[in-house]
């Protein structure tokens, strides 16, 4: 208990930024890409509740010993971000992907709400 | 009579402790200002430069050193298809670090890890501190 709180108490000290965001739709789905520099895999929690996409992660820079500082425009904070998804999107089949500190995620489209060319049958 | 200094002499350390506050990440203010966002340290031999470019390869990032200042360009490419929300920065970006000491160009080594990019400057011998010893006669 005391722990926990401890921590929330470190945590809530870290700067918290909303992490860029692009949001592509294309045919097959909806492309999420989030700029998340510094954060580890171990370090990022995605939670999917109904229909709340919620994504939270840690960047921490390793101290370094017998360093001056000369000038910094970014160091440790947290990024958080949630974002509300429609039915067209098939939970099952949401898959997230980190590299080189993007977040990638592919939220596809249920089958039937893919674009479907209607075809004209001349009578 | 007696003048006290205390404040006098404990000023260093408020200014100390000024820019201590103003450097703490949470106080950052110009996280924005420029891209890509660098930080510099320096210890006595090297010269430390991070800068967060996420979704960069390291192939990707051409750095040079010229004449004093080291400068990072790069391209971020942006996906097709309809955006419902463009946030990311996308396109050429460069940044150029002023190096006001003389380095060594030939131990330079860069790498890139979760898009922060480190590189790592030696400073040239001439530059680094040395300690003079004094012979008693």
């Amino acid at each position: 208990m005391t722990t926990s709180e401890v921590r929330s108490d470190i945590k809530g000290k870290l700067p918290r930024f909303s992490p860029n965001t692009d949001i592509i739709e294309k045919e097959d789905g909806f492309h999420i890409y989030m700029d998340m520099p510094g954060v580890d895999r171990e370090d990022l929690i995605i939670d999917l509740k109904e229909n709340d996409l919620e994504i939270s992660a840690r960047a921490q820079y390793p101290r370094m010993e017998g360093v001056s500082n000369v000038h910094l425009e970014f160091g440790d904070c947290e990024y958080s971000r949630s974002f509300t998804i429609s039915d067209v999107v098939e939970r099952e089949n949401i898959k997230a992907n980190l590299k080189n500190g993007v977040l990638e995620m592919f939220l596809p489209k249920a089958e039937k709400a893919k674009p479907r060319k209607i075809e004209i049958q001349a009578g | 009579m007696v003048i006290d200094f205390s404040s006098f002499y404990n000023l260093p350390r408020q200014l100390d402790k000024f820019f201590d506050d103003a450097w703490r990440p949470s106080m950052i203010s110009q996280r924005r200002n420029a891209y890509p966002p660098v930080n510099i340290s320096e210890d006595k031999s090297r010269i430390y430069v991070y800068s967060e470019i996420p979704g960069v390869d390291i192939e990707d990032v051409d750095i040079t050193l010229s004449d004093g200042s080291l400068v990072i360009k790069g391209n971020r490419k942006h996906g097709k298809g309809s955006y419902y929300r463009q946030e990311r920065p996308a396109g050429l970006f460069q940044r150029v670090v002023n190096l006001n000491v003389a380095i060594n160009p030939d131990g330079v080594t860069a790498k890139m890890k979760d898009g922060v990019l480190e590189i790592v400057i030696p400073k040239a011998d001439e530059a680094m501190p040395r300690k003079i010893s004094i012979k008693a006669e």
